[in-house]
């Protein structure tokens, strides 16, 4: 049981890091997501502003949860911004539905859907099951390992951030001549 | 020396995160290597629901916002100043335009080239239509924007309706139509989208064509 319940709590904080890590490669697409639920006219430095603020709280988010396992508070939290999530993919699904959520920026196109709202809903049973009381033996961690996980955690981030940057700039358009 | 169980645990799933990325990157690059041999598709799926997007109007350099099917049919040009055959496309739209044939139709002019790029076209720094560069990468992605140019019409209610390379003022005329169709499951406009040349031919024009 206990390893189910570390591979979840791992496993989310991997997600939250890469989505974070992903959308901070392109933070006007994601401010574009934003603006669907910002129901009043927003500057646009402020919506990317906001963009760039979720991004980044998803990634502190994600590497605390992965670096300080024995905080139960980071997994009271991961679980809120899970039911965050359930609760903007029914939103979206509702009112938003087929339009694109940019949730991990340019790396994968997911778009409000059902499905989506079921991802959501399993992420947030993941997270459930990471509230579950560990040993704390199972949880200690030493400095090294500390480090090691935090600089693994910022590895992560720039990989993500480097994949979606790549998948960005790789569709961007190309001038072509066509037959006249 | 034993390793905690959270440590090993944790090894683990960051190898999969790891993993999962390098798929994509890989991938990516697949793409990019084959993408002469093996082109992907162009353009929207017709049928799809068209995304939101957002560009930097040059007109006033004010942020604007798009969002497909708020109850006017859109006409969008994928374009690029440094294009010859965008150019052509420019003054097709500019002739339909100034013929009063986009009436009750918003037509857009999109480009991921910053506004000093314009200078290099006289059709691009002359035109009356409304232009812009394009802010989200996702945007070019979610229309399959991968070569311009490339006209996309929109209907009132967001839906795709047609989308192909397009230069020519009765290829604009047939997208303003597609643009005007009744709501999706009625009648359709065949759009023949005009082929790309032999690639050899390519080549030998991309230079006069002013193409990178």
């Amino acid at each position: 049981m206990n390893v189910l319940v570390l591979c979840a709590k791992t496993a989310l904080a991997c997600l939250l890091i890469v989505a974070g890590g992903a959308k901070l490669s392109d933070p006007a697409s994601f401010a574009s997501t934003v603006r669907l639920f910002i129901p009043v006219r927003v500057a646009w430095p402020v919506l990317s502003a906001a963009a760039v603020g979720v991004s980044l709280g998803e990634v502190a988010v994600g590497v605390a949860s992965l670096t300080l396992p024995a905080i139960t508070a980071l997994d009271v939290l991961v679980f809120a911004i899970a039911c965050a999530f359930v609760a903007v993919s029914a939103m979206g699904y509702a009112f938003h539905r087929g339009r694109s959520c940019r949730c991990f920026g340019t790396l994968f196109q997911r778009k409000f859907d059902a499905a989506g709202v079921l991802r959501s809903a399993v992420i947030a049973g993941i997270a459930a099951v990471a509230l579950v009381h560990v040993g704390a033996a199972a949880l200690q961690l030493d400095a090294t390992a500390r480090v090691l996980l935090l600089a693994a955690a910022g590895l992560l981030t720039l990989a993500a951030f480097t994949a979606a940057r790549a998948r960005g700039t790789g569709s961007e358009p190309e001038p072509k001549v066509v037959a006249q | 020396m034993k390793i905690p169980l959270y440590l090993a645990v944790a090894q683990w799933t960051l190898l999969f995160a790891f993993g999962l990325l390098l798929i994509v990157v890989y991938r990516q690059l697949g793409r990019t290597l084959h993408k002469t041999d093996t082109p992907a598709p162009l353009g929207p799926a017709v049928g799809s629901k068209a995304a939101s997007l957002e560009y930097s109007r040059f007109a006033d350099d004010t942020v604007q916002y798009l969002t497909p099917g708020d109850g006017q049919p859109t006409l969008l040009a994928f374009v690029d100043p440094t294009c010859l055959a965008c150019e052509k496309l420019v003054l097709a739209l500019g002739t339909a335009e100034r013929a009063g044939e986009f009436s009750g139709l918003r037509v857009l002019l999109l480009t991921s080239s910053p506004k000093s790029y314009l200078k290099v076209s006289d059709a691009f720094r002359t035109t009356r239509l409304e232009c812009g560069r394009i802010l989200a990468q996702a945007t070019t992605q979610e229309y399959r924007a991968t070569s311009t140019p490339l006209l996309v019409a929109i209907d009132r209610d967001g839906v795709v309706r047609a989308a192909a390379p397009a230069i020519q003022l009765a290829e604009v005329r047939t997208f303003s139509r597609a643009c005007l169709l009744p709501p999706a499951g009625g009648e359709s406009i065949p759009i023949t989208p005009a082929a790309p040349q032999h690639e050899n031919d390519l080549e030998a024009a991309a230079p006069a064509a002013g193409a990178d």
